[in-house]
């Protein structure tokens, strides 16, 4: 098929074991690469660092969805069961659901009922914070995907059994033919190879 | 790895700490015990009844962290973790102060301090009476008061008493005395010889120590859990020995792990200013322990609401004396203060990794967090005093002696405990796995 265009996503070159990936990804940090990844069958500690990767944003997010699950509850649950905000003069929220308190144990309807409603609102912080969670990342690692242009390799499959890989991707400002493969050849990479993309 | 430490880059022989560096705050902890010791004494003569409770608040609050050493050690041990190798013996060092408490425990056992406090010793001394007048057993004397009273001292029948004889089994003088002696010897017998076989891996490398270690942690963590919840029931629920409470045991435990761990940060953190553990002590390290601070600041909230919501929620009239009492005049500020002093202020605190590596930021939120430790001690002792001796809510400038037992207390057991430091070296130096401890990256 030799009309098929290509486009060529970056250099993959492989390394023998974590130690070996680890200096590689120093290596490369050094040299100033944005867009690349290192992939290993396992975590590996430390390689944030090794890579120079800047803190995840995610913890935010995750902040932000929990403290939403506690104000979600506390709305809800203070909207339906006491007089909470017609005291402080939002009584016209009151009106937008039926305001129905369950009176337990001789509990009283207005806010000082509110240790009853913790279980819902730390139920709830839990819920927003493992939902933010997963789709955070999701979103941030850009899953899910169709394929991945990695996968033309037929070294790559490696990775996910006693394989450590660094690709450098073409799309980063740095990125040259000889410059590039000559680098991870310096690291130590073996196996390197140029991978291109069916379009 | 870039950064990596080897056992040749450690001095031989571990670091030994010299006092006389830490000279100042050494000297700080000393005074402060010797004016408490001299006030306490003082105090202990002129009113008795109200300083039982000063003495026992603060002998309680040394004795969370004398738990909480002996926790993180087991805990260590027993899930055969690496990482804290580095700051263990912080941790057992921490666990073995269990004799000076001990010794500064004692005067509880004291009629004179331990009848103010327990109000359950007293009827038990009342039934004793009466039983060696008609030569029946303690019990039967106890239920004789419940049903038909004294009528040589004019005490008509107490049906409040019941409980007493419902918990005679485990409430009852003698009990209570071997029990007390118990709690300490476990203590005692768990923090030497884990800082025994720790040391005496100092002297050999050998690891058959450290899989003895795990060993014997996995049995004695059960004792270990029993002792703490029992002292907690014994020396504290009694108070009010109509009150109960399941939650209570780990309540406190969730107290001792907190605030211990807040206490070797703290040490940690002074020792490196002093110059030592600097190749032993990362950044990381800081990291792990906040983490753990972070999550028994949750474990404590969610124990202590569980004990507060199920109490508040059932409004059975026996459980929630305590709450009642802790909810009146200004008590209830100082539990509104706990609550957002001991969980949202340290939690919101806590959840940024910059903070708990920053060892300024990390200090000034353990300092809170001890302080908050003792503020929930003292919300936990002091309020049964007024009621109990039928002096109000409040006695009046009871505060005074509650400070001067806590300097004499806490004050002689950080003195004994940082010059203790000095004995071995201030890290396992040939455990097996103190390199791993110390390129622990997390």
């Amino acid at each position: 098929m030799s009309t098929t265009l290509k486009r060529v996503h970056g250099y993959l070159a492989e390394f023998d074991s974590v130690k070996d990936l680890y200096h590689a990804a120093e290596h490369v940090r050094d040299a100033g690469y944005q867009r690349w990844d290192v992939h290993s069958p396992f975590p590996i500690h430390g390689m944030d660092d090794a890579m120079g990767n800047p803190r995840s944003k995610l913890p935010i997010l995750v902040f932000c969805g929990g403290i939403t699950g506690t104000m979600v509850a506390f709305t809800l649950e203070t909207i339906t069961q006491t007089n909470f905000w017609s005291s402080i003069g939002l009584g016209f929220l009151q009106k937008i659901v039926e305001t129905y308190p369950t009176v337990v144990q001789g509990k009283p309807t207005d806010i000082w009922t509110l240790p009853a409603f913790f279980p819902v609102m730390f139920e709830l912080t839990i819920l927003f914070s493992a939902f933010t969670t997963l789709f955070g990342l999701l979103a941030l690692i850009g899953l899910p995907r169709w394929n991945h242009p990695l996968f033309v390799s037929k070294n790559f499959g490696k990775f996910s059994d006693d394989g450590f890989f660094v690709c450098i991707e073409a799309r980063d400002p740095k990125f040259s033919q000889e410059g590039t493969k000559s680098l991870l050849e310096k690291a130590g990479g073996k196996n390197i190879e140029l991978v291109e993309d069916e379009i | 790895m870039s950064h990596h430490v080897t056992f040749k880059d450690l001095p031989q022989g571990g670091e030994k700490f010299e006092p006389a560096k830490g000279g100042k705050l050494i000297g700080t902890f000393g005074l402060f015990g010797l004016i408490g010791l001299a006030a306490s004494a003082f105090f202990f003569f002129k009113n008795t009844d109200t300083f039982a409770y000063s003495w026992l608040f603060a002998v309680f609050f040394s004795f969370t962290f004398v738990a909480g050493g002996c926790f993180w050690i087991l805990l260590h041990s027993a899930s055969n973790s690496s990482w804290g190798v580095a700051v263990r013996r912080i941790w057992e060092n921490m666990a073995n102060m269990v004799i000076p408490l001990a010794i500064l425990a004692s005067p509880l056992l004291l009629p004179a301090v331990n009848r103010p406090l327990y109000e359950w010793m007293q009827h038990h001394d009342h039934a004793k009476t009466l039983a060696e007048h008609h030569h029946t057993s303690v019990k039967a004397a106890l239920h004789h008061l419940v049903v038909e009273g004294d009528p040589d001292q004019h005490l008509a029948a107490n049906p409040h008493l019941h409980v007493l004889v419902a918990k005679f089994g485990y409430m009852n003088v003698n009990g209570w005395y071997i029990r007390f002696g118990l709690y300490f010897l476990i203590l005692w017998f768990i923090a030497r010889t884990l800082r025994g076989k720790s040391v005496k891996q100092d002297q050999d490398g050998d690891i058959k120590h450290t899989i003895k270690a795990r060993q014997f942690s996995c049995i004695v963590l059960l004792f270990y859990a029993l002792t703490v919840t029992f002292a907690a029931y014994d020396w504290l629920v009694g108070l009010d020995y109509t009150w109960f409470s399941t939650m209570w045991g780990v309540y406190i435990f969730a107290g001792c792990a907190w605030s211990s761990m807040a206490a070797s940060i703290l040490i940690v953190i002074w020792l490196r200013s002093l110059g030592y553990l600097q190749k032993v002590v990362t950044d990381e390290h800081y990291h792990l322990m906040g983490k753990l601070l972070f999550a028994f600041t949750v474990f404590w909230a969610y124990i202590s609401f569980s004990q507060y919501f199920l109490i508040w929620y059932a409004n059975i009239t026996e459980e929630t004396r305590f709450y009642l009492t802790r909810n009146t005049e200004g008590w209830r500020d100082v539990s509104i203060f706990i609550l957002i002093g001991h969980f949202v202020v340290p939690f919101l605190f806590l959840l940024s990794q910059q903070k708990k590596k920053n060892t300024t930021y990390i200090s000034i939120g353990c300092l809170w967090i001890l302080f908050m430790h003792l503020v929930d001690m003292y919300w936990n002792v002091i309020p049964e005093r007024g009621p109990s001796l039928g002096q109000g809510v409040l006695v009046p400038y009871a505060w005074v002696q509650d400070i001067a037992a806590l300097c004499a207390v806490f004050g002689t057991m950080g003195f004994l405990y940082l010059r203790g430091l000095a004995k071995y070296s201030l890290y396992p130096w040939r455990d097996p796995r103190l390199i791993e401890s110390v390129n622990v990256i997390n």
